[in-house]
């Protein structure tokens, strides 16, 4: 038996028992201060103080309570002692702003912070002068004479990542760099800015050389998402949360790299959690029972409090107003209704109720104009679950809604980007079929045409609309349909073996398929297509990942612009064919030049090799005891030649008579 | 298990029952994948598991020259008709021309899949390569009939200007006819195809 005769705690042992060490200070961090109580005196006090024992004895067990007087009447603001300093946050998070009757609202406030606050500094100091950093022109990449737009690749298993220029013969690389992202890469709305990812948080980059503009330290970063206009960035992390400080999810603003907030969040399993309002004035979160929206710059709750709507199941903003649609499910016999709120009024400016109401998706067309509300139902006395969409027409007075009853299974919907039109994916494995509506202005909405027999599982439009692309991603084997929608013809039928990705160009004139080793780990490669479904490149990449292509900001041009511009489309189109022949010829006349220096350099090569053979020739003849191997025919006296004839066929023609 | 590259005497090997071979060079790093006789027999080329070639004496079993272009296994080496120069066939989906005396690397053919066999035209510019998926993944890729193919690069561009379909599987093995007229190859479905050129074969010129 061996004994401890030293006893000598460990500086970590030691820890542990002085942290659970009673401490005199527990007991204020326990404390919150009410303001805004009613004013009573001693004949109502008792049941003041029991209202407010209901109120409060909700977010923990009030252990003191105390109600400061003066002039025989409660001063207004009260001391409630709570039995762990969480209910205290509790009673903060949860009862601060609580109205109790038109007069009172309650500010309550943990005890601690007035120590707080009462020690910031009265003087102001102001903030230091950064020197300004010039990163040049941020739009670089716009202004390119020959129209290329930029895309992102990552390959080498994300061991590289590159920007090129997309050009019909073949990409122009612009950067790369090794180890740019450690998993993968995003740009910012309008093209500014690259993201990458980091163990410590994330990097943006832009200007003409990716310079790196703005660095936020957010540890164990995972996902992140931009405002639209750009101003802001929300990252999310999900090793940073605690009570006191939530980390989670923060919010920073991107060109002073300053943390404005900070969330908390249970799961990112629907990222992005906060989603924004086209303009970026809010952005907005849904939790149990409740949508909480925020307004920028401040970042504060709109109107200070969250708007309560039981069973809320999902919300989306439109892309071009600030309104934003949500769906509760049915609730005992009040029917499933859609609502369309106008923000910041909070004004419900539609309202549909939905019978039998089995699920609800949000469809929004990109420029607001038509919201979809796919909606899933069990009709009543039936088993099955039948699919309508519900057409909001956003843009007629009284949001007037059409409806359209799908008779099968939707795989997959899509709005024409910029028009009226909507494809639909509907069946089941092998037959899939795909439809092609038109929500037309007199209130009907038109099947313009049905393909069916489709290997398709997902919709792609053109940004530009018109033009689209079915595809049948992954298990379908990458099959590819391209179509015209302005006549609904299919331009072109093609394959991408594996394909997992589909991304258009941001002007609609080519469509990139790719087969990423992220889901299939042979072939990666991205391949070019012109809108119309021609081939121009196929490139194969090292372990290729992930294609993006870069964003544009929204044209500076107006629409009267626009309109003269395609007006005198004949006259530039001759200069861009002229162009284009002369870049083509170019690129023969390079081709040919460097076919022309290859060859020279191989003949040389081939006639001096050929010279040293023909001097070893007596080396050879030595090696072979004199027999000469050099040609086929070297030894044709060892050659045994043997003619055999076969019988084929037997014709008999008659010469006539001679 | 130690490797070694064997030379044996052909007339001994045959004629007598023992066996035991002229040189032996052990080589205990990276196994040899294949072999070829240098042009005057003075050496042998071998290539790597890891993609190295080494020239070994075929005399001491010394090391003469040592290059790694390839990053992954050789699987096939084989000499152009007047021993000039040979060409590798590599898993790292690239085939190589090399002087066989110097070892400079003269060209390189790539594709997106593991090159398994690799001949030299005797009497055109061209070169042949044969490969496809490792015969364990084969199910993975497209099940399409006969996409496998045996690819006619340039050997002084360095581009592919024709392929042969036919293989139901991986190709393992590609050869020219001594008289250029034809090659055949052999693959892992069973088959050896042998394929005639046509006359625009000899004809064709990349445009220059």
């Amino acid at each position: 038996i061996t004994y401890l005769t030293n006893l000598s705690l460990s500086a970590e042992l030691l820890d542990d028992i002085l942290r659970e060490k009673p401490q005199e200070a527990d007991g204020i961090d326990s404390v919150v201060v009410v303001d805004n109580v009613p004013q009573v005196g001693p004949e109502r006090l008792e049941k003041l103080k029991n209202v407010i024992h209901k109120i409060f004895s909700k977010f923990g067990k009030i252990t003191t309570e105390f109600y400061p007087e003066a002039d025989g009447m409660t001063k207004g603001y009260i001391f409630l002692e709570y039995a762990a300093p969480t209910q205290a946050l509790e009673a903060v998070k949860n009862a601060d702003g609580y109205k109790l009757d038109k007069q009172h609202t309650f500010r309550v406030n943990l005890f601690t912070d007035f120590d707080k606050y009462m020690n910031i500094c009265d003087e102001w100091e102001a903030p230091e002068k950064q020197p300004f950093k010039d990163f040049g022109n941020m739009r670089h990449w716009i202004e390119d004479p020959d129209c290329r737009d930029q895309y992102s690749v990552i390959y080498e298993a994300g061991e590289r990542t590159a920007i090129f220029s997309n050009d019909a013969k073949e990409p122009i690389i612009n950067e790369e760099r090794a180890r740019w992202t450690e998993t993968y890469v995003r740009w910012s709305p309008k093209g500014t800015y690259l993201a990458t990812f980091h163990q410590r948080g994330i990097a943006l980059w832009g200007g003409e050389k990716f310079k790196q503009i703005q660095r936020f330290s957010h540890q164990g970063v995972s996902l992140i998402d931009f405002s639209p206009c750009e101003r802001y960035v929300v990252t999310f992390s999900p090793l940073m949360d605690t009570k006191e400080d939530p980390q989670a999810i923060i919010i920073w603003d991107i060109l002073t790299g300053q943390k404005k907030r900070g969330f908390h969040c249970e799961s990112s399993a629907h990222w992005p959690i906060f989603k924004w309002s086209h303009d970026g004035k809010f952005f907005a979160r849904m939790s149990t029972d409740t949508l909480s929206i925020y307004e920028t710059p401040s970042m504060g709750l709109l109107d200070k409090k969250s708007l309560k709507i039981n069973g809320i199941k999902d919300f989306s903003w439109s892309p071009g107003d600030n309104i934003i649609a949500f769906w509760v499910p049915e609730d005992k016999d009040i029917p499933a209704r859609v609502t369309l709120m106008q923000m910041p009024s909070r004004q419900e400016i539609r309202v549909r109720n939905l019978f039998n109401v089995v699920d609800c998706k949000l469809h929004w067309q990109r420029n607001g104009d038509y919201l979809c509300v796919k909606v899933d139902r069990t009709p009543k006395g039936t088993q099955g679950v039948v699919t309508n969409f519900e057409i909001f027409r956003m843009r007629e007075k009284q949001v007037p809604v059409d409806v359209v009853e799908m008779k099968e299974s939707i795989i997959a919907f899509a709005w024409e980007p910029n028009g009226s039109k909507f494809a639909v994916l509907h069946g089941e494995s092998p037959r899939i079929n795909a439809s092609f509506y038109h929500v037309k202005n007199n209130g009907k909405i038109e099947l313009i045409k049905m393909f069916d027999k489709q290997q398709a599982n997902s919709i792609f439009w053109s940004p530009q609309g018109q033009f689209m692309v079915l595809a049948g991603l992954r298990s379908m084997n990458g099959a590819l349909a391209f179509v015209d929608t302005s006549d609904c013809t299919l331009m072109n039928i093609a394959e991408h073996y594996m394909a997992s990705d589909v991304e258009w160009d941001p002007t609609g004139r080519y469509v990139v398929t790719s087969v990423s080793w992220w889901s299939h780990k042979v072939d990666n490669a991205y391949w070019l297509w012109t809108f119309q479904g021609r081939l121009l490149q196929k490139n194969n990449k090292d372990r290729f990942c992930q294609l993006l292509w870069r964003p544009r900001p929204p044209t500076l041009l107006s629409i009267d612009q626009i309109k003269m511009i395609k007006k005198d489309l004949k006259k530039y189109s001759k200069i861009f064919e002229q162009k284009d022949r002369l870049s083509q010829s170019k690129a023969s006349k390079e081709l040919v030049d460097k076919r022309r220096a290859m060859m020279e350099e191989y003949r040389n090569y081939r006639e001096a090799a050929l010279q040293n053979y023909q001097e070893q020739k007596n080396l050879r003849l030595e090696l072979r005891g004199g027999v000469d191997t050099d040609e086929l025919d070297s030894n044709v006296d060892d050659w045994e030649e043997e003619t055999i004839e076969f019988f084929i066929n037997e014709e008999i023609i008659p010469l006539g008579d001679l | 298990h130690k490797c070694f590259a064997l030379v044996k005497d052909v007339k001994v090997f045959v004629s007598t029952e023992d066996n035991q071979p002229y040189l032996s060079i052990p080589c205990s790093e990276h196994k040899i994948t294949s072999a070829v006789w240098g042009p005057l027999g003075e050496f042998v080329i071998a290539g790597h598991e890891n993609g190295e070639i080494n020239q070994f004496s075929a005399k001491s079993g010394d090391i003469l020259k040592k290059i790694k272009e390839h990053t992954k296994q050789i699987n096939d080496i084989q000499s152009s008709v007047d021993n000039t120069m040979f060409i590798t066939a590599s898993k790292d989906n690239t085939a190589k021309l090399f002087d066989s005396t110097s070892l400079d690397h003269i060209k390189t053919f790539r594709t997106e899949r593991p090159v398994n066999s690799a001949a030299i035209s005797p009497i055109m510019d061209h070169v042949v390569m044969g490969g496809g998926q490792e015969a364990m993944e084969v199910t993975t890729t497209s099940t399409r009939i006969g996409k496998f193919e045996a690819r006619f690069f340039h050997a002084a561009y360095e581009e592919e200007f024709g392929r042969v379909k036919g293989h139901f599987g991986p190709i393992n093995c590609v050869a020219f006819h001594p008289d250029g007229k034809s090659y055949s190859s052999g693959g892992e479905d069973g088959y050896v195809r042998i394929h005639y050129f046509d006359p625009q074969y000899f004809d064709f010129e990349l445009e220059v």
